[in-house]
């Protein structure tokens, strides 16, 4: 009996590596059917040209990429309005969202409900907000253009002139990110924790130093993240372009608003695959879309990353130079203090490798608790 | 979804394999593929399959999330080792011990995982719209959007509509705000 109880308590190592395949295999079985092989297909599929009605093929080449990238004027625009898009609206929420995150990370009244009205827009479905921005915007009872009246200013047809149309979606959709931006700030916040800037308070620093300083700097990781994730979503904006400007019966047109203002490079992928099914075009313009958002996120990777701060430590060896005297020691004596109290107290020399090493001891330490 | 999650979150936190980081990295660089980028070879998978116009066609390609593997396996990589240690004295295998300790433990970030599929589904608009064609299998998103191009003229409906589609999830929301939140502030503390 005993060794029957052995027996069932360690199981046999190839049985227990057997056991571990068992459990992802589900997982895994959904990802390789659902994204890892259309991934790779994409790739054999921009060489066809394929209808997706008929399901007729035949191998053509480079033919799509040769049209797309030499001749087609749409797909040209497309990726400039795209840019347009993403220079809109990225900086503009982070900024917005750094910028709430800071004023509600202070106790004030009603905080907890501002964070939450700031966020709801995030979870809210797109199609009703969006609706509800198209009498926002609209030309004759929309509010934008009575408060536009008010102040005197002439009425501007949103949705419908091919200037206003993009500054439209991108309103719309800094108005939607924002609360993301937020809330992903004021964890980066709260991870701080509130000594260096009070050490910097009694130091006398003014609040716009503090900020400046300390805030930003250490502030560095969670800007990195959230600018990537922010970038990679607005380069594949596609939603808010399809019920702004073309969507489901504009689709015949090939939609992308008024004179194509509002072509993006995701909406233009939409329109040649599900409405003018080309689908070996639509999977070349993929091709370059997941191209141009590898490119971004290595260009990210290899060149922001540089200038992140993964810990205080690093900050502190460099504050000494960087920082004006206007913030005396203190605050520096603080910094170095603190980082000393890190398990593994890094040497030096990996202030100078941008802390890679610093930045595991970080992670390891247990998360601090969070007043959600 | 959240029990292949488990699952493998489980199986990848704390079971040996070989090849099992090399899996890990793989299913992370599954993560960087956007959406929008398989759409059109999905769209074919389907339509072979013949399940354009149905239910599977919208659930299927959801079936796992790399977003919740790595939160279960952060999770399981958090428990106690005494734990494991003292189930297997009294003569637990690794399935018992997910099922009867480490899953129920687990809830806090299975329900975070619901929410967010919750959110995500109700809010589903794009891959439905592609793989839908019928009024029967249309979820809400896309039936808005088809109701206001059907009436046009009356912004008062639309109004209703979309308040009508949006009350459920804002109350939900009200609910679970905490959790929902939580869950988006840890995702951003990784990076």
């Amino acid at each position: 009996m005993r060794g029957m109880a052995i027996s069932r308590r360690r199981p046999g190592r190839r049985q227990r590596e057997l056991s571990g395949y068992l459990l992802i295999s589900p997982a895994l079985l959904f990802l390789i059917v659902f994204v890892l092989i259309p991934a790779l297909w994409i790739f054999w599929l921009s060489f066809q040209r394929w209808d997706l009605i008929s399901g007729a093929s035949d191998y053509i080449g480079t033919a799509n990429y040769e049209r797309l990238l030499l001749r087609d004027d749409v797909f040209r625009k497309s990726v400039w309005q795209t840019v347009y898009f993403v220079v809109g609206t990225v900086p503009t929420s982070m900024a917005l969202g750094l910028f709430l995150a800071v004023v509600l990370n202070r106790a004030m009244p009603l905080r907890d409900l501002l964070r939450t009205l700031i966020f709801t827009p995030y979870v809210m479905p797109i199609v009703s907000t969006a609706l509800i921005f198209s009498f926002i915007y609209h030309p004759d009872v929309g509010v934008l253009n009575a408060v536009l009246n008010a102040f005197g200013l002439p009425k501007i047809n949103w949705l419908n002139s091919p200037r206003a149309v993009m500054p439209a979606i991108i309103i719309y959709s800094v108005w939607q990110h924002t609360g993301y931006n937020t809330v992903i700030y004021l964890a980066g916040l709260a991870n701080l924790g509130p000594e260096l800037d009070e050490a910097a308070r009694v130091d006398g620093a003014r609040a716009w130093t503090r900020f400046w300083h300390i805030t930003w700097p250490l502030l560095s990781p969670t800007t990195y993240f959230v600018l990537l994730v922010n970038m990679i979503a607005s380069f594949k904006v596609v939603q808010p372009i399809l019920i702004f400007a073309g969507g489901v019966s504009g689709a015949v047109s090939g939609g992308g608003g008024p004179d194509k203002a509002a072509e993006t490079i995701g909406y233009y992928l939409y329109v040649q695959a599900f409405s003018f099914f080309h689908a070996g075009y639509a999977a070349a313009i993929s091709v370059v879309l997941f191209l141009i958002i590898l490119a971004i996120t290595g260009l990210q990777v290899g060149v922001i990353s540089r200038r992140v701060f993964y810990s205080r430590w690093e900050l502190c060896s460099r504050c000494s130079s960087s920082l004006p005297s206007s913030i005396p020691s203190a605050t520096s004596r603080t910094t170095c203090r603190r980082s000393a109290s890190y398990p593994i107290p890094p040497p030096a020399s990996s202030c100078r490798s941008r802390g890679r090493a610093t930045s595991s001891t970080r992670s390891s330490s247990p998360p601090p608790p969070r007043r959600w | 979804m959240i029990v292949t999650s488990v699952l493998a979150g489980y199986a990848f936190a704390s079971m040996p394999f070989p090849g099992k980081r090399l899996i890990f990295a793989l299913v992370l660089a599954i993560y960087m593929v956007p959406a929008e980028v398989t759409l059109v070879p999905n769209f074919i998978i389907l339509a072979d399959l013949h399940w354009i116009d149905s239910y599977q066609a919208q659930i299927a390609p959801f079936g796992a999330s790399v977003f919740g593997i790595f939160l279960m396996r952060q999770f399981f990589l958090g428990l106690p080792n005494e734990l494991w240690e003292a189930a297997q004295l009294d003569g637990t295998g690794h399935l018992r011990f997910l099922w009867s300790i480490a899953a129920p433990l687990a809830r806090p970030p299975m329900v975070t995982i619901a929410l967010f599929h919750f959110v995500a589904s109700w809010n589903a608009f794009l891959w439905p719209l592609i793989v839908t064609n019928s009024d029967a299998y249309r979820p809400v998103q896309v039936g808005l959007e088809a109701f206001s191009y059907a009436d046009a003229t009356n912004p008062v409906l639309h109004a209703a509509g979309s308040l009508m589609v949006t009350l459920p999830i804002l109350i939900m929301f009200l609910l679970a705000q905490r959790q929902i939140v939580g869950g988006i502030a840890a995702s951003g503390i990784r990076g």
